[in-house]
């Protein structure tokens, strides 16, 4: 057994493992470099490196228990958080979403126009004798033929082409037809302008046509502009990812852009944004104070109805567990299938016909019924647990003394559970508050006027409302569902300390 | 008899009330799967004409591949928690047991990692992760192994804050004496601390295969394809419609799935509640 540890096969192992891994990392990070996603290539490259000296020297033993952890919770937790950070400085939404590069060679490409009669020509692709690529185009109805290159434009003589019963020309002398195969691989042919005449050039359109064009928007990179080549109009980068004019008027696609604090401040002065934003965090406060309130108020009475030995009192057990012991995301949707208006046992018991999603305060009350449902064995349980923590010998004196059981109870009893509890308590306040499952999946946020463009339901909390602006809406706002995420992100943070806090002080007095 | 009224009655009102709201939505999604008319709906307390054509519908019909939907979860859900605790363990038993420097500042910032839902930043992973798809489109976004890589950096913290609770736990005599013995700090986890902990290991696995299976939304925003979805998206799908036939086929679904996991729930009910009270909660 030890020598699986220590000795000759254990470093064989080793260093194919690690040699294997190392070829994975590797081969991904040259991938990544040759898609320019510098930051992953580096991160990949000193992940190799942090594994081949961790695992290669014995200078850093701790580090060989921690390295695998540490690079997991690098990649997929602190890097997704520092990220989170750098978005919700962006303008980075639909239409700002590429980098700007890209957003210049699209706004080009965008930048055009066709000419007034919109002329177009059965064309052929292939290349020129000295291996050009290059379109044969026939002018059917000018009998004209020629062909054009990004350079040059050829005429041609009619009666030296092969035409077909249209009289479109399949082939000319000196121009090389291009197999199906090279066109099925190639885009190259439809990136190209062909000279026609003047200002105006051929886009291939397909295959078998290409279009009459004239660039309208000129790239200038030496002032970074764009200008319009009919009016003149000059496109200025307008710092918040898009180039506009003096009107204020934008060209599309833009990018995503660094524009600081810009999205906090939205949530600030916006009215759009600040209305929604202030009625969800109320609302989610509430829920998650309701759902912490009633379910520890329901267990807390069982725990005490139970505390005693009681005939039944292990089925009790079996069966109040249960809620808590289903996948949740299961109880969830049975629920949403129960406030079904039409199918749902819920009417149907009461026999009503009511629409429980379509109206605010039916579906919040229907909310913070199924977060009671799902919460209150949890706090049963540990209820339970804290009763038969507080020394009976307290109890026994105080009702020596002669208090009453309510008094023993709210003088003894109480203060101490929420004592031992508060934590807990905290803890999940601090869970409920990113309840994204129980919202999103009962009812959806809703109910919302989503025809008038509300993104904001009744019954959204923060992190469903944070959800359904950066993924849920036409327009995907990473940048400011970025923004409320670092709030919610320290708020949490905040709560959570606080209750760990808490439970420190009460491992000192324990 | 009227003192054992005072005493008693209020305890058992109050249990038996609260078994039957416990206990509603899981009988009425019994029945509802062997309902051949499939709607959540409450025709009768007792369900008169059974049918297994749901549980059927389940398994031969081509709009419901509910087998390979299970496989998925069970494949994802499997491989996140064996691998998960593989590697949590280590670094919780360093965290634990080694002596070095920066372990106080690294037990904070673990702290303070675990503390962050992964779901606060789904924006930023699901743009990580599509940048990774344009150089390696097998492990981006769309693929199965893509949502495992992600499912194990967000298990990573709190794994290894409650297996750091548990290695705790764990007399460090036996470790001092194989310091003595001579065993270098990897023997001793291997052949010390790996097998007493290993019923442990067990259990934080298990937990976190149920977390796993319980996840929504990374799965939704992962897995487009109809084939390639876990089951608990593939049946939010399946009833999204809210055609009441689909319901039947869901219940029966739902409780297959369910099933399991109660019983392992119920059958861990002991460590789970010990966890419970050093501060986790379920997701």
């Amino acid at each position: 057994m030890t020598l699986l540890f220590k000795g000759k096969i254990a470093l064989v192992t080793k260093i194919i493992l690690l040699a294997g891994i190392s070829a994975i990392l590797l081969m991904l990070a040259q991938s990544a470099l040759a898609r320019k996603e510098y930051a992953i290539a580096l991160f990949l490259l000193i992940a190799v490196l942090a594994m081949n000296y961790v695992y290669l020297t014995s200078r850093t033993v701790p580090f060989k228990f921690f390295l695998p952890g540490t690079l997991f919770l690098a990649a997929f937790v602190i890097a997704p958080i520092i990220f989170t950070l750098i978005m919700s400085t962006y303008n980075y939404k639909t239409g700002n979403y590429i980098s700007k590069q890209e957003a210049i060679q699209r706004v080009i490409a965008l930048g055009v126009e066709p000419d007034e009669a919109g002329t177009t020509f059965d064309i052929v692709v292939g290349k020129t004798k000295s291996g050009e690529l290059a379109i044969l185009a026939s002018d059917t109805t000018n009998n004209k033929y020629f062909i054009s290159t990004k350079s040059e434009r050829i005429d041609l003589n009619p009666a030296d082409l092969t035409l077909n019963a249209d009289k479109v020309a399949t082939g000319a002398p000196d121009f090389v037809r291009s197999t199906s195969a090279q066109q099925a691989s190639s885009d190259a042919y439809t990136k190209i302008k062909y000279v026609y005449e003047g200002k105006y050039f051929i886009s291939v359109e397909s295959l078998e046509a290409g279009a009459v064009f004239r660039q309208t928007l000129e790239y200038q990179p030496s002032t970074d502009t764009f200008r319009n080549l009919l009016n003149g109009t000059i496109y200025r980068d307008n710092g918040k990812g898009n180039y506009a004019n003096l009107k204020k008027q934008i060209l599309e696609p833009g990018w995503r852009a660094p524009t600081w604090f810009s999205n906090y401040e939205k949530l600030i002065t916006d009215n759009h944004i600040r209305g929604p934003f202030i009625r969800v965090f109320i609302w989610t406060v509430a829920f998650a104070v309701l759902t912490v309130l009633t379910s520890f108020g329901f267990g807390l009475l069982l725990a005490l109805a139970l505390n005693k030995p009681l005939r039944g009192r292990r089925m009790y057990r079996s069966i109040l567990i249960l809620p808590y012991a289903m996948p949740s995301l299961m109880s969830i949707l049975i629920w949403a299938g129960m406030f079904d208006t039409e199918f749902g046992a819920i009417n149907n018991i009461l026999n009503t016909h009511i629409a429980w999603f379509s109206n605010a305060s039916f579906a919040r009350a229907a909310v913070i019924l199924v977060s009671l449902w799902l919460g209150f064995p949890y706090f049963y349980l540990i209820s339970t647990g804290a009763l038969q923590a507080i020394p009976s010998e307290l109890l026994e004196a105080a009702a020596i003394d002669g208090a009453s059981g309510r008094q023993i109870f709210s003088k003894i009893t109480l203060p101490l559970l929420l004592q031992i509890l508060s934590p807990l308590l905290i803890a999940s306040f601090a869970f409920n508050f990113n309840n994204f499952n129980l919202i999103y999946l009962l009812t959806g946020g809703g109910p919302k006027d989503q025809l008038g463009g509300q993104i904001a339901g009744a019954t959204d909390i923060l992190i469903s409302y944070t959800y359904q602006i950066a993924f849920g809406s036409n327009v995907q706002d990473l940048g400011l569902a970025s923004a409320i995420s670092v709030i919610i992100f320290f708020l949490v943070a905040g709560i959570s300390l606080y209750g760990l806090r808490k439970s420190k002080v009460l491992e000192t007095f324990g | 008899m009227s003192k054992w009224l005072k005493e008693n009655l209020w305890r058992h009102a109050t249990a038996l009330g609260m078994s039957l709201f416990a206990l509603f939505p899981l009988y009425l999604v019994v029945i509802s799967s062997l309902n051949p008319t499939g709607s959540l709906q409450l025709t009768s307390f007792i369900p008169r004409n059974i049918s297994w054509n749901n549980y059927k519908i389940l398994f031969n019909s081509p709009a419901i591949p509910y087998l390979t939907w299970v496989r998925n979860s069970l494949v994802i859900a499997g491989a996140v928690a064996i691998i998960s605790v593989f590697i949590g363990a280590s670094s919780a038993f360093a965290f634990s047991r080694l002596r070095f420097r920066g372990r106080k500042t690294g037990i904070q910032i673990l702290l303070l990692v675990q503390m962050f839902p992964a779901i606060l930043a789904l924006s930023a992973i699901y743009v990580i992760m599509e940048r990774v798809y344009r150089f390696a489109p097998s492990l981006g976004l769309g693929s199965q192994a893509g949502l495992v890589l992600v499912y194990l950096g967000g298990a990573m913290g709190v794994n290894i804050w409650l297996l750091k609770g548990f290695v705790d736990s764990i007399p460090i005599e036996l470790d001092e004496a194989a310091k003595i013995d001579g065993a270098s700090a990897v023997q001793t986890y291997w052949l010390i601390f790996i097998p007493l902990a290993a019923p442990v290991l067990a259990v934080v696995s298990l937990l976190s295969f149920i977390g796993t299976l319980n996840e929504y939304i990374l799965a939704r925003l992962f897995l487009v394809e109809m084939n390639s979805r876990t089951v608990a998206v593939g049946l939010q799908q399946f009833i999204g419609g809210q055609y009441s036939q689909n319901w039947g086929p869901f219940a029966a679904g739902s409780i297959l799935l369910s099933i399991p996991i109660v019983v392992i729930f119920l059958s861990l009910q002991r460590y789970i509640v010990s966890g419970l009270t050093a501060g986790s909660v379920k997701g």
